[in-house]
């Protein structure tokens, strides 16, 4: 039992609660189930969960706070939004301030379980490695060598220009997490890159090209429509 | 009918009459018959009185009438140079003849003009007072219907504005609580069909719920999209998008509810970046996804191609199913609701789909249209403009 993994769910409409408890219950994770944004806070502190889910539209609290309060304690603990679909710019907001990644409702049992599972992998390998950077990052058939500066699709290597390598090594670096475009645009080009995406669409767009990567059956790269990207990690 | 009534009536016709002639001849006109009268009753009163007549009298009034009745100084002033003559020649002895040696003839003749003068400024100043008030209490009336007006206008506007408030939240709370119920059905269900404890029996039951509630979210979604749209174009958030990333996106949608299918996706070369509000572009593909995939009768893979034809980024989603009828078509190509033509069994749900792609695609000021492919199958196309981010 003990080797169980504690969920704790921060949701206000119980019938939604039920069946994700359910669903936790079905796949070997310990649910723990809170219905308001205080009553989140308080079975946090004492029972110190896994991974938090967590409900943006809360009836006491406004779902920002409750995460801003989370990651403000030195303890990195994982968390995943909930969040309704109209409101993207509180899901940005949200990534920006720190959640690891977000599902959208109305969201599938399916969809939900995937993000838990590699949210806390990642968590893992992130608590394994203690913050020490890897110099060569593996997905499918594609190698990211940073310390080489070198990447390799099916053997063979591929060109890219500075830009777009540093795109492919912010993600491959924080593989398996949303990264917004602000993000992108921040450590790729710095802090006054400007608030227009545009550039860092374009190189995805050539990135996605070099690598022959179609967007509706995306073997590296997935796109956050109006957030950011994602690559799939290992 | 009252006297007073009659009076009234009598009065009105006059001024209406007076009002119709024009200037110049009603003037000469009064002017004329005035002074007739005048020596009409002159003649009249000398012939009873003799030598001490009221001739000049008659005619001082004369003249008080021409200047009231007249417009400017001119008609008085000829009326007093003329009645003083018909005095001296008329009534003044010698009889018929124009004599200035008579004693305080002069006089006479000076003080009519004085009169009729100081009359006709008198009439003058009272006929631009009146017009002048006419005037005003004009302007005060039409202020005042502007006013009612305008006021009108406020009320209709508040009252219209305070219902959209009204709809609009009713519709969020609407969709809010249609939606969170109908994520909770469909995951409940598909955890129930996850956990293997059902009874085979009852698994098809399980996947219809879950299917259905599906196909609700959807609905929900189709219709807080149009609502959003029927506000007007002011509501859309547009911002620079990446066609292939959108139309990606709504593949994977597509896909995740309807595994069993193929769908393409031809990208183009160019690269389409345009001004679109994302969600509802992938809607709008979403929508003609799953339209192949319930009406086109074929289960063979469904293309979307993507291009850019001069300033047009192009969307084409083709099918290799039964095709479209030729009404359908020309509905679509001339913008008109699709919601009667496609009420019977077989389109079932089509109409409101297309209907939303055509309002979505509209708010955007794209092009719809839709055909037969001549390899079989149906093309649905859609344009958008590329806009002017060519920098």
């Amino acid at each position: 039992m003990s080797d169980k993994r504690l969920i704790l769910l921060i949701e206000d409409d119980h019938a939604i609660s039920n069946f994700i408890c359910r669903a936790l219950t079905a796949n070997e994770y310990k649910p723990l189930a809170a219905f308001s944004g205080k009553e989140g806070l308080s079975l946090f502190f004492s029972h110190g969960p896994d991974l938090v889910l967590l409900d943006l539209g809360l009836p006491d609290l406004d779902g920002l706070e409750v995460l801003s309060q989370l990651r403000d304690l030195p303890r990195e603990v994982p968390i995943i939004i909930i969040s309704a679909r109209d409101r993207e710019s509180e899901k940005v907001r949200a990534l920006d301030m720190g959640a690891d990644d977000y599902v959208v409702k109305p969201f599938g049992v399916s969809e939900l379980l995937a993000r838990i599972r590699s949210t806390l992998r990642r968590a893992d390998r992130l608590k394994i490695s203690q913050g020490i950077q890897r110099d060569v990052y593996q997905v499918k058939d594609l190698t990211v060598n940073i310390a080489k500066h070198q990447v390799i699709q099916n053997g063979e290597e591929i060109h890219f220009t500075q830009n777009e390598f540093k795109i492919l090594e912010l993600l491959a670096i924080h593989a398996g997490k949303v990264l917004t475009y602000d993000f992108i645009l921040e450590h790729v080009w710095g802090p006054y890159s400007g608030s227009s995406n545009q550039i860092l669409r374009v190189n995805m767009a050539n990135i996605r090209r070099k690598l022959k990567e179609n967007p509706s059956a995306p073997n590296y790269i997935y796109t956050e429509l109006g957030i950011g990207y994602r690559m799939l990690e290992d | 009918m009252t006297p007073s009534h009659w009076y009234s009536r009598f009065c009105h016709a006059v001024s209406r009459l007076y009002h119709r002639v024009p200037v110049l001849p009603r003037d000469c006109g009064f002017t004329v018959l005035l002074l007739c009268a005048a020596y009409l009753l002159s003649s009249i009163l000398i012939s009873h009185t003799g030598g001490e007549n009221n001739s000049a009298l008659v005619f001082v009034l004369a003249v008080v009438l021409i200047s009231l009745l007249t417009t400017g100084y001119f008609y008085g002033i000829v009326a007093s140079i003329v009645g003083t003559f018909c005095i001296n020649v008329y009534f003044m002895v010698p009889y018929a003849s124009f004599s200035l040696s008579r004693a305080g003839y002069p006089v006479t003749m000076l003080s009519m003009l004085a009169i009729s003068c100081v009359v006709c400024t008198l009439t003058a100043r009272v006929k631009r007072q009146a017009s002048e008030a006419i005037r005003r209490e004009r302007n005060a009336k039409s202020l005042y219907e502007q006013n009612e007006r305008l006021n009108a206008e406020k009320t209709a506007i508040q009252l219209e504005s305070a219902r959209e408030t009204i709809r609009g939240n009713i519709l969020r709370a609407v969709s809010h609580d249609l939606r969170t119920p109908l994520t909770a059905i469909s995951g409940a269900a598909s955890v129930l069909l996850s956990s293997g404890e059902i009874n085979p029996k009852n698994t098809c039951l399980l996947q219809d719920i879950k299917a259905d509630a599906d196909t609700l979210i959807v609905m929900v979604e189709n219709l807080l999209s149009i609502t959003r749209i029927q506000d007007g174009k002011t509501s859309l958030k547009k911002r620079e998008e990446m066609l292939e990333e959108v139309a990606g996106d709504a593949i994977l949608a597509t896909r995740r509810r309807f595994p069993d299918f193929e769908i393409r996706l031809e990208m183009s070369e160019d690269l389409l970046f345009l001004p679109m509000e994302p969600l509802l572009i992938k809607q709008v593909i979403v929508n003609l996804l799953e339209n192949a995939i319930r009406h086109s009768g074929s289960t063979a893979p469904i293309t979307l191609r993507l291009s850019q034809q001069d300033n047009w980024a192009i969307v084409d989603v083709r099918d290799q199913g039964r095709g479209l009828d030729a009404a359908l078509c020309k509905s679509i190509q001339e913008g008109k609701p699709l919601t009667q033509d496609l009420s019977d069994d077989s389109t079932r749900g089509m109409g409101i789909g297309l209907s939303v792609c055509q309002s979505i695609i509209k708010a955007h000021d794209g092009f719809f249209a839709a055909g037969n492919s001549p390899e079989g199958g149906a093309v649905f196309r859609f344009g958008l403009p590329m806009g002017e981010s060519e920098s």
